[in-house]
Formats: structure tokens, C-alpha cells, sequence
């Protein structure tokens, strides 16, 4: 590879930004729901991982990789389910709640997952944008996974429903202002459970891409940590599906530029790029905050969060 | 409003009023523990284990023999310490979930440190104080690194959970980054770390048992934490802004210096702690610094509801339940996750239960044999 | 909707009472259909409770609503608006982070799922063209002026086909100019019988510029009620505030001294929403002094007493305290014994889960005998200390082992008291000292104070019992506005100037 230089790089990177964000949009997606109803999940690691040893299993027993992207969206809905309806009980810590998830999270999905790590499940086709390409790495680069288009696709059904449905206005009212939200006969707990089990599953097939695509398998070194860090990035997002879409694809850049400078042997500052994203979305936060102000587009009932 | 009484059998008065009191603060975590232990059982038997023996196993392979008691030791310091990194910060009202980055960056310090030291290693005064300068380097960078998100969260009203956890993230990829490059070893090959300490260096276990001297460090923080924040008008303080930052503006109280300081101090434990990893266990800085301790800390404080002193108990619980994973594994053909599963089953039934702390009053009538002189009287109130 | 066109609204004989506290008694009240009614008051007159009772958010014990000649029985604000009365609270009941469109739309009882924007635009920019005032559709909510706002929330109402408006206070957050945009409006609207206006107000410029007729509430019961065009400003002031002589003045010992402990100097503050609540407040208390602050609540007289407390930042002005700047810290505070008790003393002055002893002891944990070298707790000591200040101010139960937050409100106001009347007290700031309080524990508090102040101490009370005040202070200010609108000592005071400072703006 190290004779094609920029263009390597560049298509590299460009496969492997839409491969690593995968997981990033859907979870970040799911979040931005969650948050806009003016809740936050801190326990969507848990989610992912679960959703990812569910995803292969049930891949697994069925034959058909799809059925086991369900089975993760189902067992995300549940995991989302039980933090919403910790949450609405008074006096607990949402923060808290979400840490209790994560470990019980990854607890059951290594717990259940033991007997998952030899086996080979099928994994989730690709799509070959340009099956007949003769350049190899482009043709590599246009192999596309379908959960990549279906998450564009949703980013962009969720900016229109945001703004276009009854659902998503009632949303985006009880996430700003839970009084305005009673005052007009909406049960702001409700809201919040559907859009925290919405959240969870979404997570969930963020998950199921883990383990059915790339890296395509299950063992317990699977998550990087992304769902903690779509807390950043829907902050980073100012919870925009849109700016998350862009937020993940750079996420996911930031994440394959270390594999494909080394494709051409680079080997240095991997990890700093890594972490690039989570410093410049401090960086954000640090910059739009103020003692006093009143930050203007955070959902108004995350209140103290933001 | 269904309540439960437990009635003491000690004598009325203020004695028997601060007993009471500790009973109602231990009476929810520990009902909660009981809730979680049955819950987990019922999980066990549905999976087709047997419940009772696994409990079993537990017991023997947290507190069953003196080696278990070891191992558990071993598991539990470097909870301490984390524990007391989430608890410090809690307790002034500042939900900081950045005791893994803290400790990650301590480790550091003192990797880098150690290896300048080397020249010290031969007398025994030398390696006293080149032990001495490695921990407190660990606890400097710690503190330092965990008093930026409380000092975010005061000066700039940034999100300190938020900040926290990607400092996390920062604290590790920056580790990573200087252990694979700049600060590695040449002689490190499969896997990277920094320049090993000299053998004279590393510290040493705590005469008596298998267990390195961190063990102790945790303890005695543990207790100085436990007596600062009981005991001193800092304490008082903190006690003062976590309970309603209105009151503690307005009796005057510097609150800014007041998170920082419990924030440095939270940052010192976990840095502690990481250089205590670096210089009892692994004796070089490497990847595993980031064993997911920090994250687990964050679960014994909210254990032992912030209070330093309960920290000790309970960083011995989780300690035993981990290091019993090993008899679950080999008896039971348990996967190693099932300590997790238990500990998330403990978290969960401990959070849910704080909706009850104060608004429920526990009282139920437990009729005792007690001779007439120590039966109480039931706390009213 | 079948009806259209303004309504009428009659209440009779509208009883309500909370617990002890007789809120409402036996007030009556017409408002003819195309009309703009003034309903006038005090606080605590009973005007909020009024309305709330009328829009549903309270039941009253007694008393029927006739609107536009039929009884009916509205069972909450939504019932309400079905029937086309809304209200409009002080309060904004928007969402900031929707726009102004998305608002309107929201506010509609049945919203379809799928919303056609192209439709209701063009529904809502047909709606905006018959009314004289234009709001941006698509800024959102939060980025929009406090007048602004209330003007999104009366064309809400309107766009919901409303014939009865209530307002609580419209132009509150209002500059002069909105207000008589704003009020301007409503009087076209109620001139061409579209809509029938019952709005709650303090200020007698807007009452005799706007308003046909208005009701006056005093203590919860009906104190007057006429045509406007009948009735002077003084008229009115003195149904609001009533003619009776001034209650007994306790009795004072000393006169005041001549030196000026608290100086307050031209200070300025803004509220948590961004409007300025203090705009420029200059006063004095000298020792000895009890100086009170009259006012209708809502004029800055909160943000005042945070800015005092140090819960507030001012953001321009100073305040000096035997003649020095203060700022507010622990030493200092200790130093010029500076003390404060808050109105909501639970939410400001205490902290709830800590004990009774322990909130006793907020002021001094950190000096002997408290703490041992500043540093080591004596909880004995803290608690013996409790004990006699529990009995001294009768703190019931006198268990100090007790959190804080399981005292009863004037218990807890009792136990606040106790801790800052007790060392060295030199300046007292009070905040509505025996709101919510029995008759006893208003004695016992008020003679507490006039001790304080016969002992020397320089007290600013801020209170909106005008009786209290005329009992306790030595000179009066009157606050409006943000600003000390009337200063005049306790002897020369004229009450009916008080209420028109209170009124006017």
C-alpha cells in the first residue's frame, strides 16, 4: 500500500471513517434522543455491549444476521426501559443509575456471552457500491455496510421528525420544560421512558454492528468505549441528528486515521488522534459555558447537566 | 405509609440516639445488599446454577481461607482509594467520575519518576526516599488532574460528569500515547511499557500477609478521609455545600476553595493509587494501568453512600466478591463476567433504594428477648 | 368553538381558605363582556388566589362563576381554555428551545401527527396580520426579550379563539413603552368586543389609562369596586391599603444612632432570566435603626436580600458596612457581624438533612468553641449550645438530633432566628419574617426584633406586610421597580403616598 501514498490514505480513510462510525451514529442518535427528553444515559456502553453479544447470538441461532440486529434493538429497548424506570423513581441519581447499567450491562453480555466467543455467526452483508471496480482499494472503500445507510437515513428522518410530527414536538417540549409539557397535558415520564427505550435500542444496534460487521465478532475487548463517549458527542452535536451524523463520521475519522497512517507507515500519535474528538468536544463545552449564562440550544430539563 | 421499626436494645438517650441513627444509615444499604443477593440467586437458578453453592464459593473464595483473605485484600486496596475518589467530591456536592483518568496519570508520574531515582536504590534510607518522592509525584498528578473538572464546574459551570469522563478518555489515550512512545522501553518488546523500576524500588508488602503496603495507604486515607470529612470544620464545610450551596453562600463559606481542595484530594487517592500499581505490582507503566479500578471505585462510594469509613467494608465485600471469581470459574464453570453481574445487581438495588432513605421510616417491631433494663425505646421521629 | 366575541364573567360569593388562612372571603365580582377590568391589591389581598380559583388550578370552597350568563364549573386551565378563557401567569409557560411558531402550534389541544408547516404558517402568518404587533415566527423562545414573550403568550391565547383573558401582572417584565403596546392592543381588542380583559395590577397609571372598571381585595375580601372613571388614585390606594390607623408601634426605647453601620449604594442586579431587577437601589441603615422596605413583591426585593445574603452577584453598585466595603466573605462576615434571615429559610438559610444542632452552628463551626482550634469539631459542645438556644426561641420539638427539614415551617423560621440573633450581631437583613406564622410566633419573632434593635444592631426589613412594617421600622422605604421610590420616617409616614409609591411606576 505505501506506493499509493495520499490516495491509500485517503481511501482508507475514507472506508474506514464510514466503517468506525457506524457505531458512533447509531448510539449517538440514540442518546440525542434520550437527552431531548431531558434525560441522560450514561449507561449506553452497557447498552452497546449487550445489544452486541444479543445481535450474534441470535445471528447465531437463527442464521440471518438481521435477526439478530432485531434481537438487539429488543434487548437495548429493555435495557433502556429499566434506566428510565429507575430514574422516575425520586431521589435517585440519574448519573448513578447509568454507571449501574453499564456495569450490569457488561456484565450480562459477557455473562451470556461466553459460549458466543468460538463460534462463527453470519455476519451482515456489504454493500459493493463498485463491485466491478478494477482499483482495488476503492473498490474496498465503496464496499458500504447497510447499517451505515439505514443510520443516514435515520439522522435525516429524525431532523424531519423533530420538527415535522406530533411526537417529536411533544418530545423536544417535555425534554425543554417538563411544566410547560404538564401544562399542556403531556406525562413527561411517559415521554421519557419511549425515549429512553428508543435510545437503548438504537444503542443496541450500534452493538449489533460490533459484533456482526467489523470487527465482526464477539469477545469481550469488542466496545471501545463508544457508548460512553456518545454522551460527548451529542454535547458536541448540540444535539442536532444531523451534527451527530457529522459528529460520528468524525468521530469514526479521527478513529480510522490511525490505522490508515500506519498503512503507510506512520506509526506515531495513533492515540492522540483518538482522543483528538474528546478534547476539542471539552474544549467546545469549556468554550460555550459561562457562569451565568443561560446556554440557549441544550434541552431545558437537563438542566444542572448542562 | 407501611414502615418498619427496628427496635434496639440500648438505652434511651443520646447514646442510644447516635446508635439508632447509625442503624438507619446502615439499615437501607443493607437491606438493599439482602435484595440484591436474592435477586442474584434467582438469576443463578434460572441459568441452572445452584444458588446456594455458588453463595458458597463466594464465602470461600472472598473469606473463607487465609489465602482467599489475601486475595481479597489484594482486590480491595486499590478500591479504597478509588472509592475515595468519587466519595471526597460527593460529599461537596460534585458528581466527578474521574478517578481512572486520575489514576492513570499517577501511575505515569510515578513511572517516569522511579527510573530517574534508580541511583537511589541501594541504600536503604535512598530507596526510602525515592519511594517517598514516586507516591507523592503519583498523588500530585493526580490531584492536579482532578481538580480541572471541579475547577471547570466552579469558575465556568461545566458539567463536571461530562468533563470528567472525557478527561478519562484524554488521560488514557495521552498514557497510551507516552507509553508506546517516547517513554518506552526499547528492551519492552511484545508489550510496551516504560522503563522498569530497579528492584529496590518497588514497595514492598505489608510484613505478615502477601499483600502490598498499598493495602495500608487505602486504609489510613480511608480513615483520615472518614475523620476530615466527620471530624473538622472542613468537613463541616463540605457537609454544608453538598447539602445546599444557598446556606454555605450565605454563612460565607469559600466554596470555590472548598472543591478544590476536595478535588485534589480525590485526585491524590487515585493517583496513589495508580502509582501504587505501578510500584507494588506491575513495576513499569503500561496499558493495563487502565484496569477499569477507577470505574469500579465509582461503585464503592455509592455503596457506602459517600461516607469514607464505609468505603473500608465495602471496597472488602467487592474485593471478595472479585476475588472469588476464580473458585466460580473452576467449580461452577461460571464465566468471570458473574461478578459483574453481581456487582450490577448490588449497584442497581442500592440507588433504588435511596428513594426510600428518609422518606419511609424504617420500622417494624422485631419483638426481642431482651432483658427490660436494655430494651429502648422505639426512635420516634 | 361556537360562541365568539367577548364574554362576561361573573364571581359570587367566592370563598377559600387554606388550612388556617383565610385567602378569600365572600368576594363578588362583575365584569360585563368587552370590557378591561383592573383587579387590585395588596399582597396577600387575594388576587392571585381569585383568579387561580376562577381558572380552575384551585377549587374554591364556595362560590359560583357565571361565564357569559351560564354557571360553570371549570376544572383546570385546559377545561378552561376550552370554554375560551385563558390565563396568563407571571411566569412564562413557553418552551425556549422551540420557536415562536412551533409555540402556537403547540398550544392547540389536538395537534395532528403529522404536522403540515406549509398549512399552519400560513394559518399563523394570516392570524399575525391581523394583529398589531409582530413577533418573529421562527426565532426560537429563548433568544426572545421579556416583553417580546409576553406578547407570544397573549397572541397564544388569541390564536386559541379566547373571549376572557387573564393577566397576572402583564407588565411586570415590560419596559414603559411594551406596556402601553402591549396594553394599547388589549383595549382595541376589548373596544371592538372581541375579547373581555381581567388583569391583575399594581400600577394606577395603567388602571386609569386602560381600564373601564376595577375591583379592589383587601385581606381577601372585596374593599371597593367601581367605574373607573368614578374613582381618583387616592381613592383606590386607600381601599388597598385601607384608612385605619397605623397598628400600634411597638414600643422603642432608643432613637437611633447617628452612625451609619449598612450603606447601600446605587447597586444593580439582574435576574436568573436576564431582566434587571435592582436598577440602581441607594439606602442607609444606621445602628439602632429598623429600616423597612415596603413594596408589592416582584419589584426586586428578592434579588435585594440575595445580593445582601451573597447568594447574588450585583453587578454594579456598592455596599459598605462601617463604611468599608463589604465582599462577602466568611471573615468579614464574622467581622461586621453581618446576618441574614431569608424569606423560604429552608431552600436559603439552612440546609434540610443536616441536624438542628448542626444547622445551628452554621455561623460559627469553625471558631471555639466549636471547633477546637478552628479545625476540630466539639459536637457536644454544638449540641449543648443547641439545646439552649432550641429552648430560648422555643423550637418545637426541641430534639436537636432532628434533620432540619423535619421541622415545621415556623419551627424552622424559629430555629434560623435562633442562630442569627444569637453572638455577635451587628447588621440584620430580614426577608418576610413571620410569613406563614401564627399569631404567637409573629409576636414572639417581632418582639425579637425590636430587641435586636434597642440592643443596637442595624436591621433592613424587607417585608411586604405594610402593617408590620409601619409596627417595627423607624424609617420607610417604599421599593418599585427596582428601584426606592418613597423614604420617609415612621412618624411622618402617609399611607397613602405609600400607596401610590407602591402603585406608580
Amino acid at each position: 500500500m505505501a506506493d499509493l501514498g495520499a490516495a491509500g490514505v485517503a481511501l482508507a480513510l475514507f472506508g474506514g471513517a464510514i466503517r468506525a462510525s457506524t457505531p458512533f451514529l447509531f448510539v449517538s442518535l440514540g442518546e440525542c434522543l434520550t437527552e431531548l427528553s431531558g434525560r441522560i444515559n450514561l449507561g449506553l456502553e452497557g447498552t452497546l455491549v449487550c445489544g452486541a453479544m444479543s445481535a450474534y447470538g441470535a445471528a447465531l441461532l437463527s442464521g440471518s444476521p438481521w435477526l439478530g440486529v432485531l434481537a438487539a434493538a429488543l434487548v437495548g429497548a429493555l435495557l433502556g426501559a429499566l434506566h428510565a424506570g429507575l430514574c422516575s423513581l425520586k431521589r435517585v441519581n440519574d448519573i448513578a443509575v447509568g454507571i449501574a447499567l453499564m456495569v450490569l450491562g457488561t456484565g450480562l453480555a459477557f455473562f451470556f456471552g461466553k459460549p458466543l466467543i468460538q463460534p462463527r455467526a453470519p455476519m451482515l452483508p456489504a454493500l459493493h457500491v463498485c463491485p466491478t471496480c478494477q482499483f482495488a482499494p476503492l473498490r474496498a472503500a465503496l464496499d458500504i455496510n447497510p447499517l451505515f445507510l439505514i443510520g443516514v437515513a435515520l439522522a435525516f428522518v429524525l431532523r424531519w421528525g423533530l420538527a415535522n410530527t406530533r411526537p417529536g414536538l411533544v418530545l423536544r417540549t417535555v425534554g425543554d420544560s417538563s411544566e410547560a409539557a404538564r401544562a399542556m397535558g403531556y406525562a413527561p415520564l411517559w415521554v421519557r421512558l419511549w425515549a429512553t427505550m428508543a435510545g437503548g435500542a438504537l444503542a443496541g444496534i450500534g452493538g449489533a454492528f460490533l459484533s456482526l460487521y467489523y470487527p465482526g465478532s464477539w469477545n469481550e475487548g469488542l466496545s471501545s468505549g463508544q457508548g460512553l463517549i456518545a454522551v460527548a458527542l451529542v454535547i458536541f452535536a448540540r444535539w442536532r441528528p444531523l451534527a451527530c451524523l457529522f459528529a460520528s463520521l468524525l468521530f469514526g475519522a479521527a478513529g480510522a486515521l490511525g490505522p490508515a497512517l500506519q498503512s503507510i507507515g506512520v506509526h506515531q500519535g495513533t492515540y492522540l488522534f483518538n482522543a483528538a474528538p474528546y478534547a476539542l468536544t471539552l474544549a467546545i463545552m469549556i468554550a460555550s459555558a459561562s457562569r451565568r449564562g443561560t446556554r440557549v440550544s441544550a434541552p431545558g430539563e437537563l438542566g444542572a447537566m448542562h | 405509609m407501611t414502615s418498619l421499626t427496628l427496635v434496639l436494645g440500648v438505652q434511651p438517650g443520646m447514646r442510644g440516639r447516635w446508635l439508632g441513627r447509625i442503624a438507619e444509615a446502615w439499615a437501607l444499604p443493607l437491606l438493599a445488599l439482602t435484595v440484591a443477593l436474592l435477586a442474584f440467586g434467582a438469576f443463578l437458578a434460572a441459568c441452572g446454577v445452584n444458588p446456594l453453592a455458588a453463595a458458597a464459593l463466594i464465602w470461600r473464595g472472598a473469606f473463607g481461607t487465609w489465602f482467599s483473605w489475601q486475595n481479597t485484600l489484594q482486590k480491595a486496596s486499590p478500591l479504597l482509594l478509588t472509592g475515595l475518589a468519587m466519595a471526597l467530591p460527593a460529599r461537596v456536592g460534585l458528581m466527578v467520575i474521574g478517578g481512572e483518568g486520575a489514576l492513570v496519570i499517577g501511575g505515569l508520574a510515578c513511572a517516569v519518576i522511579g527510573p530517574t531515582l534508580a541511583g537511589l536504590a541501594g541504600s536503604a534510607g535512598g530507596a526510602l526516599l525515592a519511594q517517598a518522592l514516586m507516591l507523592a509525584g503519583g498523588m500530585a498528578a493526580g490531584a492536579l488532574w482532578l481538580m480541572i473538572p471541579g475547577a471547570l464546574r466552579f469558575w465556568r459551570g461545566v458539567n463536571e460528569t461530562i468533563s470528567s469522563l472525557l478527561l478519562n478518555t484524554i488521560a488514557i489515550a495521552v498514557m497510551n500515547q507516552l507509553v508506546e512512545g517516547v517513554l518506552r522501553d526499547p528492551l519492552s518488546l511484545n508489550k510496551p511499557s516504560t522503563v522498569p523500576l530497579a528492584p529496590g524500588l518497588m514497595l514492598g508488602q505489608i510484613p505478615g500477609l502477601s499483600v502490598h503496603v498499598g493495602l495500608a495507604f487505602g486504609l489510613v486515607l480511608c480513615v483520615a478521609a472518614g475523620v476530615l470529612m466527620q471530624r473538622t470544620s472542613f468537613g463541616f464545610a463540605a457537609s454544608v455545600n453538598g447539602g445546599n450551596p444557598r446556606a454555605a453562600q450565605m454563612v460565607g463559606i469559600d466554596v470555590g476553595r472548598l472543591i478544590l481542595i476536595a478535588c485534589a484530594l480525590a485526585g491524590a487517592s487515585a493517583g496513589l493509587a495508580g502509582a501504587v500499581e505501578v510500584a507494588a505490582v506491575q513495576g513499569s507503566a503500561t496499558a493495563s494501568l487502565a484496569a477499569g479500578y477507577g470505574y469500579s471505585g465509582i461503585l464503592v462510594a455509592f455503596l457506602a453512600r459517600h461516607n469514607p469509613f464505609a468505603i473500608i467494608p465495602v471496597a472488602l465485600l467487592l474485593g471478595g466478591i472479585a476475588a472469588s471469581d476464580g473458585l466460580l470459574q473452576r467449580h461452577l464453570d461460571l464465566p468471570d463476567a458473574t461478578v459483574a453481574v453481581l456487582q450490577g445487581f448490588v449497584f442497581i438495588a442500592v440507588l433504588a433504594a435511596e428513594t426510600f432513605s428518609g422518606r419511609l421510616r424504617l420500622r417494624c417491631r422485631l419483638w426481642l428477648p431482651l432483658p427490660l433494663s436494655l430494651r429502648g425505646e422505639p426512635r420516634d421521629g | 368553538m361556537t360562541a365568539s366575541g367577548a364574554a362576561s364573567l361573573e364571581v359570587a360569593a367566592m370563598s377559600k381558605r387554606f388550612g388556617a388562612n383565610i385567602a378569600l372571603a365572600d368576594v363578588d365580582m362583575r365584569v360585563p363582556a368587552g370590557t378591561l377590568h383592573a383587579l387590585l391589591g395588596e399582597n396577600g389581598a387575594g388576587k392571585s388566589t381569585l383568579v387561580k380559583c376562577i381558572i380552575g388550578s384551585y377549587r374554591a370552597d364556595q362560590g359560583d362563576i357565571l361565564f357569559d350568563g351560564r354557571e360553570v364549573a371549570i376544572n383546570g386551565p385546559r377545561a378552561a381554555r376550552a370554554l375560551g378563557l385563558g390565563m396568563v401567569y407571571q411566569h412564562f409557560t413557553l418552551v425556549g428551545g422551540m420557536t415562536v411558531a412551533e409555540n402556537m402550534v403547540m398550544a392547540r389541544p389536538k395537534i395532528p401527527t403529522i404536522v403540515n408547516w406549509r398549512a399552519e404558517r400560513r394559518a399563523l402568518e394570516d392570524f399575525m396580520a391581523r394583529m398589531p404587533f409582530r413577533v418573529p415566527l421562527d426565532r426560537r423562545v429563548a433568544t426572545l426579550a421579556a416583553g417580546e414573550k409576553q406578547k407570544v403568550e397573549i397572541l397564544k391565547l388569541l390564536y386559541l379563539g379566547c373571549r376572557f383573558l387573564i393577566l397576572d401582572e402583564p407588565t411586570a417584565v415590560l419596559t414603559p413603552t411594551e406596556a402601553d403596546e402591549v396594553l394599547r392592543f388589549l383595549r382595541d381588542l376589548v373596544e371592538a368586543h372581541k375579547l373581555t380583559v381581567l388583569m391583575i395590577t399594581h400600577k394606577f397609571r395603567e388602571v386609569t389609562a386602560y381600564a373601564d372598571a376595577v375591583t379592589v381585595l383587601r385581606r381577601g375580601r372585596l374593599a371597593g369596586a367601581g367605574a373607573v372613571r368614578d374613582l381618583t388614585p387616592a381613592a383606590m390606594a386607600a381601599m388597598m391599603v385601607g384608612t385605619m390607623p397605623a397598628a400600634t408601634r411597638t414600643d422603642r426605647n432608643t432613637a437611633p444612632s447617628q452612625e451609619t453601620r449598612l450603606k447601600i449604594e446605587a447597586l444593580a442586579a439582574i435576574r436568573d432570566d436576564g431582566v434587571a431587577a435592582l436598577d440602581g437601589v441607594s439606602l442607609s441603615v444606621r445602628a439602632g435603626e429598623i429600616v423597612g422596605i415596603a413594596g408589592v413583591s416582584g419589584n426586586g426585593q428578592r434579588e435585594l436580600v440575595e445580593v445582601l445574603a451573597g447568594q447574588r452577584r450585583a453587578v454594579a453598585g456598592e455596599i459598605r458596612i462601617d463604611g468599608q466595603p463589604f465582599r462577602f466573605t466568611r471573615a468579614e462576615i464574622r467581622r461586621y457581624g453581618v446576618r441574614c434571615l431569608p424569606e423560604e429559610p429552608l431552600a436559603n438559610a439552612g440546609v434540610a438533612r443536616m441536624t438542628v444542632a448542626e444547622n445551628l452552628a452554621l455561623r460559627d463551626f469553625d471558631v471555639p468553641p466549636f471547633a477546637a482550634r478552628g479545625i476540630w469539631l466539639d459536637r457536644a459542645a454544638m449540641r449543648a449550645a443547641a439545646m439552649l438556644r432550641i429552648e430560648d426561641y422555643n423550637v418545637r420539638p426541641p430534639d436537636p438530633d432532628l434533620r432540619l427539614g423535619a421541622l415545621s415551617g415556623g419551627n424552622v423560621q424559629r430555629a434560623i432566628l435562633a442562630r442569627e440573633l444569637t453572638g455577635e450581631v451587628r447588621v440584620l437583613i430580614v426577608a418576610n419574617p413571620c410569613f406563614g406564622l401564627d399569631f404567637t410566633a409573629t409576636a414572639e419573632i417581632r418582639a425579637r426584633l425590636m430587641a435586636a434593635r434597642n440592643r443596637g444592631v442595624a436591621i433592613l426589613l424587607v417585608s411586604e406586610d405594610l402593617d408590620e412594617i409601619q409596627e417595627l421600622a423607624d424609617r420607610i422605604l417604599v421599593m418599585a421597580g427596582g428601584r426606592i421610590a418613597y423614604e420617609s420616617s415612621a412618624a411622618e409616614v402617609d399611607l397613602a403616598a405609600i400607596g401610590m409609591a407602591m402603585a406608580a411606576h
